[in-house]
């Protein structure tokens, strides 16, 4: 389709020496067309990064380049000394990073952030730099320039900190952006704005763009072509419509069938079915019900002004049957992981009743929340993060069944194995500590602590959002198998609609800490009737690149209908309002 | 930014009151009866220490001494001297100028030194250069003052013979400037080196690199500017470090600031000094904290516009 303007050929990264020595990336060749946009998908520890980061001369300081070229415009990036290669770096070849929470400098106003790399590279004045930023505040939809500029990073969303870097890589017109993972970090609703952002200025511009992503939804969304990579080499490139038409490695035809995809369940009522006899289990009574939680954070000011503060909660009520799952969706900041920590007591709320198996959890004293918590444990997001690195794997699980005197001695060390089975861990895992685990296995050490104290809820959030598809699958997979065999109560906080869909029976969709949809989860997710849903469901990307996602609707977060909810089917509540948006 | 401020001036405000109502105890936590300790050099009777006692307010209640004192103290009266006979505050507002003038000299000493080597030590991180600063950083840290202050004494002034062994003109300044300022360089160097090594580890810094910004503005403007917030925030904690050495230090070269004065007092049980001291003391330590976190919310805008 078109000249090629980089050529990348047999690019061997190291990291280590000596017996530590190990190739992150090892014989990786491609090339990049002019105007094409080039995805390198791949899970954790690929290389797809380290790749990248090798041509800019980038690479963390334990990484060398052992071996290829990297030819650009009649020279080899990999070959030239640091001098011209400065020169190159931030001007024809640009680089946007994944976390713009922490890409850009806090001390820094935003404007000389922006005018810095064109005064160097440009020789542009100052007076002159700065009117490029405007213009490129402007084009990245930021609006108001002489404000903007003035700004500190602080004082910006995430999304909006990703639009500066988009506007910085892009200032100078560059013929190559490297974007690293632009949008993960991202809510759904902002990332699809971003994609929008980054496909429309590659086109004014002409710029070629590799992108680097695991999200094949946003492969099959943005890119022309495909290189897929595992552990450092490439398994198999491609024109987007084949690599997910007709793939044909077996690494990426599991990669590609392990990816969730929204739409997949949409005639079925319930999670399919993955044990031969699941438990039966009395629906009647409710096993988790809350009514009317509310918490503000911050605002206790000095002079206790009740309004200051982030009202995280307002008004939220969810019922939880015995070997269901109700999902809690919403983007950052809209309450759900509050919600889920306040049904645990995890953090104590201003008001609103709670009863976990009819026992109103508010009410009780030490003694008798301690006794409750058996009836709910929780798990996390981060595997890494939420397991004591000093203990054993087996020593953690211990804990929960010792504090609630479960089992001790023989009895104990036969249950522990016992779960480690149950979760798909090995006997000889016990011993090890956390850091010997990959995420996956982590978080089955921590599902596994969990259902030690044999708990009837268990709060979930976000529990596999920061592990690789392949091992997501498998995670969630055993989630449901626990679920149906124990007839667990799941309350499912999450943030990929795709997952959720593939999980719950009902979903309910919190917004600025209020539940402005609730309802049977094929319900709410074919028949969106709250502006909200339907944005959220809208930016999710389709993994099918003959499919285009939905227009966004225009999100005037302000004017959305926010309740009281009000029944418009048997058990879907939206809104008061939202019918006639 | 004026409420942050509000905030800072509040909290020195009850750091103060915590000194005040420590001195007002202090007296009362000598063993035995203060006023014959401190008169006990005198050939006094027995009414004319009943008489001071009076005078001194220690034949009342604890807290009505305490009221007495904190209101001699807004007046700005902090009793006076028993050897002497002179106004506490007076008396230590003429040797002041003496200890703020090695404090400054230290400091500076401390920053040219400390800084630039931790910086160094941070951006070479694992080569002999990061270590051998790391090593003298670590004698420098573990070396007490006096021993210090001795060490150069012998080599500079006994030995080379190229600065006076004791007295208060500049000259004199050179040695006690370096005693105080190098045994504080080493721990700013420390304090530099982990503080710029987290921030060269940033995602911002390689943002800047990415720029293809040259290597002097992305180790300056980027990560030197972000580094400063918190170097500086511990400048605080520092200038107390400091100021505690400026006790032994004026006492090793007779360097005649309010120091010397302190330990002065102390062996003469004046008592009314003592507390004066305490209290001067706590005023500095607590009023440069204030200045420190206001210059670090000026380098750091998240708390400028928090």
């Amino acid at each position: 389709m078109s000249k090629s303007l980089l050529e990348v050929r047999d690019l061997d990264v190291v990291f280590g020496a000596g017996r530590h020595r190990q190739h992150a990336v090892e014989g990786l060749s491609y090339t990049l067309g002019k105007g094409e946009t080039l995805a390198i998908v791949g899970e954790s520890g690929s290389g797809k990064s380290v790749s990248s980061l090798a041509l800019l001369g980038l690479l963390p300081r334990a990484a060398r380049i052992e071996r290829g070229t990297a030819h650009f415009d009649g020279e080899d990036l990999l070959a030239l000394p640091e001098e011209p290669l400065r020169r190159l770096r931030g001007d024809r070849l640009t680089m946007i990073f994944q976390e713009p929470m922490t890409s850009l400098n806090p001390v820094l106003t935003i404007g000389r952030q922006l005018t810095e790399g064109l005064v160097e590279h440009r020789g542009m004045s100052e007076a002159a730099a700065e009117a490029r930023a405007g213009e490129m505040i402007e084009l990245v939809g930021l609006g108001d320039p002489a404000r903007r500029l003035a700004q500190y990073p602080h004082e910006l969303s995430g999304g909006m900190r990703q639009r500066v870097m988009i506007a910085m890589a892009m200032a100078s017109e560059p013929d190559i952006l490297i974007a690293d993972e632009p949008t993960t970090a991202l809510d759904v609703t902002v990332q699809a704005q971003i994609l929008d952002l980054m496909r429309d200025l590659k086109a004014r511009f002409k710029t070629s763009i590799i992108l680097i992503t695991h999200d094949m939804g946003v492969v099959a969304e943005m890119a022309d072509r495909v290189v897929v990579m595992h552990r450092g080499r490439k398994v198999e490139e491609g024109s987007v419509g084949e690599i997910f038409a007709r793939p044909r490695q077996a690494y990426t035809r599991d990669l590609l069938a392990a990816v969730p995809r929204l739409g997949a369940y949409a005639g079925t009522a319930a999670p399919r079915t993955v044990v031969d006899s699941p438990a039966e289990v009395d629906r009647r009574a409710p096993v988790l019900r809350a009514r009317g939680l509310r918490k503000r954070f911050g605002g206790r000011s000095w002079f206790g002004r009740g309004d200051a503060g982030v009202l995280a909660l307002d008004d939220v009520a969810l019922e939880l049957h015995p070997g269901e799952t109700l999902a809690l969706v919403g983007e950052s900041g809209s309450g759900k992981s509050t919600a889920g920590r306040a049904v645990l007591r995890l953090l104590d709320v201003d008001a609103g009743e709670i009863e976990v198996d009819g026992i109103a959890i508010r009410e009780l004293g030490r003694a008798g929340l301690r006794r409750a918590r058996r009836q709910m444990q929780m798990i996390f997001q981060d595997p890494f993060a939420s397991l004591n690195p000093r203990l054993t794997v087996g020593a953690l699980v211990a804990e929960p069944m010792l504090i609630h005197g479960i089992a001790r001695g023989r009895e104990l060390a036969d249950r522990i194995e016992g779960l480690f089975h149950r979760v798909g861990l090995e006997s000889d895992h016990i011993r090890r500590y956390p850091h010997e685990f990959s995420g996956g296995q982590r978080q089955r050490v921590a599902i596994a602590r969990a259902l030690g104290v044999g708990p009837k809820v268990i709060v979930a959030d976000e529990p596999t959002s920061a592990l690789d598809v392949s091992v997501q699958a498998q995670v969630l997979e055993l989630l449901l198998e626990l679920q149906q065999s124990l007839g667990l109560a799941y309350l499912f906080i999450s943030h990929d609609m795709a997952v959720v869909e593939e999980m719950s029976h009902r979903v309910a969709v919190m917004q600025q800490g209020r539940i402005v949809e609730t309802g049977p989860r094929p319900v709410v997710l074919n028949d969106p009737r709250h502006v909200y849903t339907r944005a959220l469901l809208a930016a999710v990307p389709i993994a099918d690149p003959t499919r285009r996602r939905g227009v966004l609707p225009r999100l005037d977060t302000a004017a959305m209908p926010r309740g009281p909810l009000t029944e418009i089917a048997p058990g879907h509540l939206v809104a008061a309002g939202a019918e006639a948006a | 930014m004026l409420r942050y401020i509000a905030q800072r001036l509040a909290a020195a405000a009850v750091t103060i009151w915590v000194a005040t109502v420590a001195v007002t105890l202090l007296i009362h936590a000598v063993p035995g009866d203060p006023v014959r300790i401190m008169y006990a050099k005198f050939q006094s009777t027995p009414e004319q220490l009943e008489a001071v006692r009076t005078s001194l307010g220690l034949d009342q209640p604890i807290h009505v001494q305490y009221a007495m004192y904190l209101g001699r103290l807004v007046e700005g009266d902090l009793g006076r001297t028993i050897v002497g006979d002179q106004p506490v505050l007076d008396v230590l507002l003429a040797r002041f100028p003496a200890t703020l003038t090695l404090a400054v000299a230290s400091l500076a000493i401390a920053i040219l030194v400390g800084m630039p080597l931790g910086f160094l030590a941070a951006y070479k991180r694992g080569t002999w250069v990061d270590i051998g600063a790391m090593l003298v950083a670590i004698v420098g840290v573990s070396m007490p003052h006096f021993w210090l202050g001795l060490l150069l004494l012998f080599f500079f002034a006994l030995q080379l013979g190229w600065l006076p062994v004791a007295g208060s003109g500049i000259a004199n300044l050179v040695l006690p400037a370096l005693t105080l300022g190098l045994a504080n360089a080493a721990v700013l160097a420390r304090l530099t080196r982990s503080a710029m090594i987290d921030i060269f580890d940033q995602d911002f810094v390689r943002t800047a690199q990415a720029k293809g910004l040259p290597k002097t503005v992305v180790l300056y403007r980027h990560a030197l500017r972000a580094g400063l917030v918190p170097i500086v925030s511990m400048l605080g904690l520092q200038f107390a470090y400091l100021m505690g050495g400026a006790i032994v230090v004026e006492n090793v070269f007779a360097w005649n600031g309010v120091g010397r004065l302190a330990i002065e007092a102390v062996f003469a049980r004046d008592y009314p000094l003592i507390q004066g001291f305490i209290l001067f003391f706590a005023s500095i330590v607590v009023i440069v904290s204030v200045i420190i976190d206001v210059l670090y919310a000026f380098l750091d805008p998240r708390i400028r516009y928090g």
